[in-house]
């Protein structure tokens, strides 16, 4: 009897215990967003990586640019419709053959105090040219730059020492934001990484490693005050936990949501799912000394065997855009009119045949292993080549194993995985790295139309010519079906509802001086 | 004492340098931290490459390299990061309290399960509590410790919303990640605990404690768990490394900045002296953890005292 009244206690502290969790997990919703609104005008964002460095020099990561466009302000700005527009400099011109001229905003103040001028600007690329950029990734995309020269106060000159048609673009980029000079020389490179100083729109405030860094409105901002008053900036890796943040309302935005929650974040009535087509475009490509790859008769039917359209469909939902050459529509030198080939397995076998590829040749594909979403889709490429008469072993490799030794030094299989940004998004970024003969990820492959071409853009800023240019290597590129190019990616971002004018920016360079939350 | 604590340092030293050497040489074999440095939307050239190589000193021969860490290691400079410019003993001692705070935790709470559990099993051998217990620990054992991590954030964080998801922001946070290392560790622990007190418990010593008409409760605190430590303190230090293996996935999961991530960022980097840097520190932890153990064990049993 004893036994059963302690059985029947137990069972109600059980069902208890269960009616409470039921009531609590009922109300989640709505208490997520109460707590998302107790937030008032401070905003939080949750993205997947810290950069560990916040010098514009030291870094080539997007998640330096979710913060640091916040942060900094460059000579000129490229805002999330990715046209160039005035940033510190007010306007230029070219006033010689290799002599690029800015005027500079006036009135303008670093969060600490110290004026914005000629000077700064010339301390910058002095920095940026020297031995301390040289520590960095950033000095080699401003080479073309010989010096910066003062003029006047508010008057600086770019002396080029060669043709550079993509420099305005570029002093849009991380490496050309302006830095404070007496605050850089007076602590150091290594404090400033900890604690920068910039002349945007918020200031820093706090910073601690692998966790969050924290930004307060810089209420003398040169293009007025921002509507928010505090954001801080979470780095959580794990892009479950992302979501999860934006589910409990701890969290306003989330980047890099994965195709995997995005229904999730969809479902949820208090958020907003906001795809984005980005600037990076994932390809395959084949390495053409090693056979049969070399022959373009078996790289067009590797390309006609494989339904890139259905892959896209079923491994990404649909979150991706098919791709006609290595550059995403958003790129300065794109073939709109070049279609992708066609999925035709007959035309695939044809072409085998022709090119006198045996049914049950084996052909590697390499690919970097932390890449889960192509890993599924090159497991689908093996069932589609396999129809076809061709056996596909796949060779995942680590990451930075696979960047610096296996693609630079000819290691892959004849065909492998290659991802790109452009971050200039003009094709000359691509082009110019990926397919010149010699280049670090280009060791074989080489071709003297297109060297051409790539020679002929370069050489003009005339930039009707250079789409002129690059239309002809377009179009060379696809006929020599060098690459497979596969689709453009869509980043996912996950947004609380409560979040008032947010663009979600294609270049991951998120901008809120116009967002506000109610 | 003395001289068993200053041979054991000695050899704690060996392993330390060779444990360095071996990681210095191994993150060197595959990947580069210039080319690292370039991930996001950049392609370096030849000529950027080598530039980089220069200026971080990695254009050196190894051995040069090596000396120049393990001398300045001995000066108690562990480097500087090639991606912050930090010094690395700096980055180290800011994550050192967080990682330290989710090991503590995480075990804390794996002793305070298993040990209770573990000796109720053990008294009720064959009991349907025992069975349980038994099936508990085998279902603890069967969970991958970051699968356990996202259903307890789905329930506790975004469901019942008693704790926070992620973040390293006061008490609170710390309750889910520590209660899954707890409950991954005590899996294991509630079994050892269970089986090291049944082989105590059928010792003589234990007849006769009870023969002297002790009671029960006495029995098995004083002379039954006392003698079943033994087991289970070893098995917790050589846990120790392990258990920070587990933490570097934990910390991914729950955004916690502690020394699992800052490594397995400067391994995705090759951050060389973060990583070596990271590894003497961790070492060295795993070393003194063993040490104390070896040392408990004249606590817990005067005949294995030594010196």
């Amino acid at each position: 009897m004893a036994w059963r009244q302690g059985r029947c206690i137990r069972t109600g502290v059980v069902l208890a215990l269960c009616a409470a969790l039921g009531t609590l997990a009922w109300g989640g919703s709505a208490r997520a967003q109460s707590a998302a609104q107790s937030r008032g005008h401070s905003l939080i964002i949750v993205q997947a990586q810290d950069p560990q460095n916040w010098d514009p020099i030291a870094t080539f990561l997007l998640s330096w640019g979710m913060v640091g466009s916040n942060i900094f302000d460059a000579l000129v700005d490229r805002g999330p419709d990715l046209k160039i527009r005035p940033g510190l400099a007010t306007s230029w011109k070219w006033v010689g053959a290799n002599v690029l001229q800015f005027k500079l905003r006036r009135g303008v103040t670093f969060h600490d105090g110290e004026p914005f001028n000629a000077d700064a600007v010339k301390f910058t690329f002095d920095r940026l040219l020297g031995p301390e950029g040289a520590k960095g990734p950033q000095q080699g995309n401003y080479k073309s730059i010989d010096h910066v020269q003062v003029v006047d106060p508010y008057t600086v000159n770019f002396v080029m020492k060669e043709e550079d048609p993509v420099i305005i673009t570029k002093l849009a980029g991380y490496g050309a934001m302006i830095v404070p000079p007496k605050y850089v020389q007076e602590h150091g490179s290594a404090y400033f990484g900890a604690n920068p100083v910039g002349t945007g729109p918020f200031k820093f405030v706090e910073y601690r490693k692998d966790d969050h860094l924290t930004l307060a409105a810089n209420p003398s901002y040169w293009a007025g005050a921002p509507k928010l008053s505090v954001v801080t900036y979470r780095f959580v890796p794990e892009a479950a936990t992302r979501v999860a943040e934006l589910q409990a309302g701890r969290a306003d935005i989330a980047q890099a949501v994965p195709v995997s929650q995005a229904n999730v974040v969809k479902n949820d009535a208090n958020l907003t799912l906001m795809p984005v087509g980005s600037p990076t475009v994932t390809e395959i490509r084949f390495d053409p000394s090693k056979a049969p790859a070399g022959d373009v008769r078996f790289r067009k039917a590797v390309i006609s065997a494989i339904d890139v359209q259905a892959i896209i469909q079923s491994i990404l939902a649909g979150y991706g855009h098919r791709v006609s050459t290595f550059q995403s529509p958003l790129s300065f030198g794109n073939d709109p009119s070049l279609k992708p080939y066609p999925y035709d397995p007959g035309q695939a076998k044809q072409l085998l045949a022709e090119a006198g590829v045996k049914s049950g040749t084996e052909v590697t594909l390499s690919f970097p292993s932390n890449n889960a979403d192509f890993r599924e889709a090159a497991q689908a490429m093996v069932s589609y080549l396999q129809a076809v008469g061709l056996r596909l072993t796949l060779q995942p490799v680590e990451q930075v194993t696979y960047f610096s030794d296996t693609v630079p030094h000819a290691k892959t299989g004849q065909l492998y995985e290659f991802g790109w940004g452009g971050w200039t998004l003009d094709f000359d970024n691509t082009a110019y790295l990926l397919y010149h003969k010699g280049e670090y990820w280009n060791p074989v492959f080489s071709d003297a139309d297109v060297e051409k071409y790539l020679v002929a853009e370069r050489s003009t800023n005339v930039q009707r010519a250079r789409l002129a240019a690059f239309m002809q290597l377009d179009r060379r590129l696809y006929d020599l079906a060098i690459d497979f190019p596969l689709w453009q990616q869509v980043n996912l971002w996950g947004v609380n509802k409560r979040v008032q004018g947010f663009t979600a920016p294609p270049d991951d360079r998120v901008r809120l001086l116009a967002v506000s939350v109610k | 004492m003395t001289r068993f604590v200053a041979a054991r340092a000695g050899g704690a030293a060996a392993v330390l340098a060779a444990i360095s050497l071996f990681v210095a040489f191994g993150i060197r074999l595959t990947g580069d931290p210039a080319v690292a440095m370039f991930e996001g939307a950049g392609a370096p050239s030849v000529q950027d490459v080598q530039r980089m190589h220069q200026a971080l000193g990695t254009d050196r021969p190894f051995l040069v390299q090596y000396a120049a860490f393990a001398g300045a290691a001995l000066r108690g400079d562990l480097g500087t990061s090639f991606r912050s410019g930090e010094p690395v003993s700096a980055l180290i001692a800011a994550r050192a309290g967080a990682t330290l705070a989710l090991a503590v935790g995480g075990m804390a709470v794996a002793l305070a399960v298993a040990f209770p559990l573990g000796t109720y099993a053990a008294m009720h051998r064959d009991a349907l509590a025992d069975f349980l217990i038994r099936v508990g620990s085998l279902l603890g054992l069967s969970f991958p410790n970051f699968w356990l991590a996202i259903m307890l954030i789905l329930i506790f964080a975004v469901r019942v919303r008693w704790f926070p998801p992620s973040g390293y922001s006061g008490p609170a946070s710390l309750v889910l990640p520590c209660l899954t290392l707890g409950v991954i560790l005590a899996s294991t622990l509630v079994r050892l605990v269970r089986a090291s007190l049944l082989d105590t418990l059928g010792q003589p010593y234990i007849r006769t404690a009870r023969a002297k008409g002790m009671p029960e409760r006495l029995v098995i605190v004083r002379h039954g768990l006392r003698n079943a430590l033994l087991p289970v303190v070893t098995f917790i230090g050589l846990q120790f490394g392990g258990l920070l293996g587990g933490v570097v996935i934990l910390e991914n999961v729950f955004a916690w900045p502690g020394l699992g991530q800052l490594a397995l960022e400067a391994v995705s980097y090759r951050d060389y002296p973060v990583v070596q840097g990271v590894v003497v520190v961790l070492a060295l932890g795993v070393v003194a953890v063993n040490l104390l153990v070896d040392l408990s064990y004249g606590l817990l049993n005067p005949r294995v005292r030594v010196g």
